[in-house]
């Protein structure tokens, strides 16, 4: 379905991004991984996505660095000429609350969460004039939902989320659609890691050990939404942002434990 | 001290706020007081200045600033050698 595209997805090593790049590449898509921290993870999910018979191509760039954006987007340039799809996923964070978050914490969120997605878009974007393009970025329920030691990570998912409005709109006459996926829990590396400084802050277990839907949503619950963003069924889904939390945002936190 | 200890400690200095002092062989990152977040801006900051690849898999290793000087110094020697 996605055969002779080619997909930009950043933080693509593990996790939601991995899931992301495989699902995609098992539609035949061509994936660049973009990657920061964690090298042989991300060649591993080359090597995977290079098994399901399509190209692989991986990025060292931290997206939270203008410069290095620009690097990465002219290797792609080099290298593949076009972009049909541009995932932005890569996000990182602080474990803190509001009051004891400093001016670089803050900046080093947003610059990875919010700033990037803007940034990459814009280059994104050159590489898909004339032939339009999908673009999915992954946002979270932290965007509106307070959520224990999120604070940073929240008001940058909310940044994301009016961006992904307002490209959706400027966008739209070039063809290129615009959405946004956003999830509860997800049991990745980061999802756990989270999980156990929330249970911390709270000095009591997180009530997200579960959803309405009986199971914690998994990184490939997430690529499967994504996958028919990118598709030609999703034409007409402009600047949304799709819940995936198994019922998690419709059940108060307090009866969440109690299975709804 | 090479040149390249130097250099580390300066990035160091500059990101952690930490006294030069404290960065002795065997001081480890609590003793700098580095939290999770001046960790990476570091390791990004030297990957940077030298041009070398530090990627979490060996920065997890790492037990004290020794350990870390030696290998950086050891990136840098095989990136000066290639």
């Amino acid at each position: 379905m996605l055969k002779g595209k080619v997909a930009l997805v950043t933080g693509g090593s593990r996790g939601i991004g991995r899931a992301i790049a495989l699902k995609l590449a098992e539609q035949g898509a061509d994936v660049i991984i973009n990657f920061f921290r964690r090298r042989q993870a991300a060649e591993q999910t080359a090597k995977d996505v290079e098994s399901l018979g399509v190209a692989a191509k991986v990025i060292k760039a931290n997206v939270g660095d203008p410069e290095k954006i620009d690097e990465m987007f002219d290797i792609i340039g080099s290298s593949f000429g076009r972009l049909d799809i541009f995932i932005n996923n890569a996000a990182s964070g602080l474990p803190r609350s509001a009051l004891d978050l400093d001016a670089k914490g803050w900046d080093w969120t947003m610059d990875i969460n919010a700033k990037a997605f803007l940034l990459c878009t814009q280059r994104a974007v050159k590489l898909m004039e004339g032939r339009g393009g999908k673009i999915v970025t992954i946002s979270s329920l932290g965007s509106y939902l307070v959520l224990p030691g999120y604070v940073a990570i929240g008001i940058s998912k909310a940044a994301l989320e009016a961006l992904t409005r307002y490209l959706a709109i400027e966008l739209a006459a070039k063809g290129i659609c615009v959405n946004a996926v956003a999830a509860s829990l997800v049991t990745t590396e980061a999802g756990m890691l989270y999980t156990r400084v929330a249970q911390e802050q709270l000095g009591e277990a997180f009530p997200w050990q579960t959803t309405p839907a009986g199971r914690l949503v998994a990184p490939e619950d997430i690529a499967n939404v994504v996958a028919f963003l990118c598709s030609e069924e999703a034409f007409m889904i402009r600047g949304q942002i799709i819940l995936v939390d198994g019922g998690t945002s419709l059940v108060p936190f307090s009866l969440m434990s109690k299975g709804g | 001290m090479s040149a390249t200890e130097e250099t580390v400690k300066d990035i160091i200095v500059k990101i952690v706020h930490c006294d030069r002092e404290v960065l002795t062989p065997t001081a480890t990152f609590q003793d700098m007081k580095a939290d999770s977040l001046d960790m990476v801006q570091v390791l990004v900051a030297l990957e940077d200045e030298f041009g070398i690849e530090i990627p979490d898999e060996d920065a997890q290793k790492f037990k004290n600033f020794g350990d870390f000087i030696a290998y950086v110094e050891a990136k840098v020697a095989e990136k000066g050698n290639a």
